[in-house]
């Protein structure tokens, strides 16, 4: 049995690589790569469907329909009109951050609780210098409060890296004990040292020369001169910062899959050992992947307070706040990809915004989004299709792949595990890139020496 | 100013009562993640646990009016909810971190939305002392000074919570079946090829946990706050997980960490008028973590098993 099934897995000749067979691949790939988090999501609207109809009242056909109805507002609420799709948008900005700051670990195969801290910080030292300095004109003070508040999450995400690779501490345990003590420090500053006079627990507004415009404003202003301007801009409340954080988006993009650091992250994910053995520096790898993880929060954190009213951090804010949570849900959902994280980000700001509707218009309490999101989180978790595909591949279990060419595979680093490869992993196209992992690891002698794949980056890049 | 107020409130029994009561409040889910850990699946979901723990047991007993029944609907919900955990960690072999988020944000969202659909947003007034976890006098010992005050005038769960713990220490280094526990958490395949069964142990320890978080729950709604709150775990779960870690994963040690924890936690409230910081004071129980983790203090060290999904005939 295990060598009948062996038999396809050996090394495929590469004629078969034709251009047909790669897009069929490709195209495999774009479909298997969505239709687990739609598959998810589906779950747990249904399922969510269902929570409505148990405490709705009424016939079982009254039920049904008033979980449409409420569905209805969900969505219309979130994306129904411009205005609602600002206030969603002013959700997805810290979300696609915190995302980010979540997936770029987990491409090291880090797992960052601690986006919420990260954040946290970020925000809580930009406002400190937005304080501190508050005279300094706006051109100044608005990126060094960006860069301090980036530079705050990126230390904070660093500690953990730095644990994680001197002492081995598990990322787990200390971002959760790092979120924590953030939130009790940031508590403390913003009832004593920072606290604004005559106020309750809070900071005074950032000085107003350091507020991101909004926009629609930025739009009218530049090239509102040449197209048809918006009225009423106000209205529209999404700031500067969601530009930010497409940028971002690319920018991870491009560091994953077009760069030696981004190459060099996924093979310390997959397979450290092997990263070992090829040269790659497995513990300054971590420790930069999770102060660029924190990096992303912190800014986050930053272009929040700086971009939204009431710009000011207000007492026990980050302890009851759940975007560092969701995050994980937004980066499992898009499958640690920048259009992937995108998506899940919007849907989730977008139920976020949308729930507050619901509950005022269908009565239904805005807290189911916080089921849908859980049940989100359980069946990616669960991978229902791979889990009866194992059972069924189980047996064969003895002639898995190693990791290494999972590791090297693409630009998708796929968060089904060797039983899911083992039936559909050693894809044509996959073949030159892990026999240079091969040479990679027979390379084992200086860690200066290129691997054939990092030449391969650096031809890539120069094309670039 | 510093020190009279400091003597002041550290000899007073009232501050002992309290550290021994939010040390129990605690403990229990921390012997729940201890008992969850050692059997090698990783629990960070005993603060969603408690948070069900609370609700159902407030709901309940309002429902039946009977507190004793709302303690075992309590503890029962927890382990429901340790058992989807279970399922889906030890049978799906789903990301256990995964899962205990998303555990977490089930409970939270799940209690506020049967909260608001329950009282139409009202919140759940306060409960009436007949229908609260009762706080136990032991007669006369109760009245010595000082000690009456802070052992013999504790919540009846308190003192469960103490036979929980000595009972689990034993259970977990003195039998065979505790044995056979650590054999799991440490090297399932070995502990597999000695006929143990290797699910099923797991399965009831990451159930045990389920029932501790939810009877810490039922002591937190039903004993202290007389009333349930959205969130009102407020972070205690991740305390209890930070004790875990700090207690070296020990029944004995978990509980000593919690009475840091729970004397950091009573001073911190009493010792404001010192200047030092309530706020400040609170990150104490995190920072020890951390310095325990990366052993200025003598290491610590999960099981080696600790969050892999076994597979039988898997070879190591």
């Amino acid at each position: 049995m295990a060598l009948q099934t062996a038999q396809p897995r050996s090394p495929t000749p590469p004629a078969l690589e034709t251009r047909s067979t790669t897009l069929l691949l490709w195209l495999r790939r774009v479909g298997s790569g969505l239709g687990r988090p739609l598959l998810a999501l589906a779950l747990a609207l249904i399922a969510g469907l269902i929570v409505i109809m148990i405490t709705a009242s009424g016939s079982l056909f009254d039920r049904f329909n008033a979980a449409l109805l409420a569905y209805g507002y969900l969505f219309s609420g979130a994306f129904g009109n411009a205005a609602n799709l600002s206030f969603s948008l002013v959700n997805v900005t810290p979300l696609i951050f915190t995302g980010l700051s979540v997936a770029i670990a987990y491409r090291a195969r880090l797992f960052n609780i601690g986006a919420e801290g990260q954040f946290a910080a970020g925000a809580i030292l930009a406002a400190f210098v937005g304080m501190k300095c508050s005279t300094w004109p706006g051109w100044l003070l608005t990126p060094l409060m960006i860069v301090a508040g980036s530079l705050a999450g990126a230390l904070w995400g660093g500690i953990v890296g730095l644990l994680k690779a001197w002492r081995g501490a598990h990322e787990v345990v200390t971002t959760i004990m790092l979120n924590w003590i953030i939130f009790y420090v940031s508590d403390w500053l913003v009832s004593g040292p920072l606290q604004a006079p005559g106020q309750a627990d809070q900071t005074p507004s950032m000085p107003p020369q350091t507020n991101l415009p909004k926009l629609s404003v930025l739009y009218n202003q530049t090239l509102g001169h040449f197209l048809p301007t918006i009225s009423q801009p106000e209205q529209y409340v999404v700031d500067v910062g969601f530009l930010f954080a497409l940028v971002a988006l690319v920018a991870y993009w491009f560091l994953m899959s077009r760069t030696t650091f981004g190459y060099e992250t996924r093979v310390v994910g997959e397979n450290p050992r092997a990263a070992q053995y090829a040269g790659i520096s497995v513990k300054r790898n971590v420790v930069l992947v999770m102060a660029l993880a924190g990096l992303f929060a912190g800014l986050g954190g930053t272009l929040q307070l700086m971009g939204q009213y009431p710009y000011e951090v207000v007492g026990q804010v980050f302890r009851n706040d759940t975007t560092g949570f969701d995050a994980i849900g937004v980066a499992l959902l898009g499958r640690m990809t920048a259009i992937g994280i995108f998506l899940g980000a919007l849907l989730f700001g977008g139920m976020r915004q949308g729930g507050s509707l619901m509950q005022l218009k269908a009565n239904v309490p805005g807290d189911l989004v916080y089921i849908i999101e859980a049940l989100v989180l359980f069946s990616i978790a669960v991978r229902f299709l791979p889990v009866i595909r194992q059972a069924l591949v189980k047996r064969f279990s003895a002639a898995r792949q190693p990791t290494v060419v999972a590791a090297l595979a693409g630009g998708v680093v796929d968060l089904d595990q060797a039983p899911a490869n083992g039936a559909e992993a050693p894809t044509m196209n996959d073949q030159p890139l892990s026999e240079s992992g091969r040479a990679a690891l027979a390379d084992d002698g200086s860690g200066q020496a290129q691997t054939p794949a990092q030449e391969r980056q650096h031809q890539q890049n120069g094309e670039a | 100013m510093f020190w009279p107020i400091f003597l002041r409130v550290i000899t007073s029994g009232d501050l002992w009562q309290a550290s021994l009561q939010f040390a129990a409040l605690l403990l229990l889910p921390a012997l729940g993640g201890v008992i969850s850990e050692r059997s090698g699946v990783v629990n960070i979901a005993m603060e969603g646990m408690m948070l069900i723990g609370c609700y159902v047991g407030v709901a309940v007993t309002l429902a039946s009016h009977s507190v004793l029944v709302g303690v075992l609907a309590a503890i029962i919900a927890g382990g429901l909810l340790a058992l989807v955990h279970g399922v889906v960690s030890i049978h799906l072999k789903a990301d256990q971190i995964i899962s205990g988020i998303a555990i977490n944000v089930a409970a939270l969202g799940l209690t506020n939305y049967l909260n608001i659909v329950q009282t139409g947003g009202q919140g759940i007034p306060s409960l009436a002392f007949n229908l609260r976890l009762p706080v136990l006098s032991w007669g006369p010992l109760a009245q010595l000074p000082f000690l009456g005050q802070v052992l013999f005038q504790q919540n009846v769960v308190f003192y469960l919570a103490i036979v929980i713990l000595l009972g689990l220490q034993f259970l977990l280094f003195r039998t065979n079946l505790g044995l056979r526990i650590r054999a799991v958490g440490e090297h399932p395949q070995a502990a597999d090829t000695a006929g143990i069964p290797v699910r099923l142990i797991r399965y009831a320890c990451v159930v045990a946990s389920g029932l501790l978080s939810g009877l810490a729950g039922a002591f937190l709604a039903l004993g202290v706050a007389g009333t349930f709150n959205p969130n009102m775990t407020a972070g205690r779960g991740f305390i209890a997980l930070a004790a875990v870690v700090f207690g070296k994963y020990t029944p004995l040690g978990a509980a000593g960490a919690c009475l840091i924890f729970g004397l950091g936690l009573a001073l911190s409230v009493r010792l404001q008028d010192t200047g030092i910081d309530s706020n400040l004071l609170a990150t104490l129980p995190y920072i020890l973590t951390i310095i325990a983790l990366i052993g200025l203090v003598g290491r610590t060290v999960a099981p080696a098993a600790d969050g892999v999904p076994y597979e039988p005939g898997s070879a190591e």
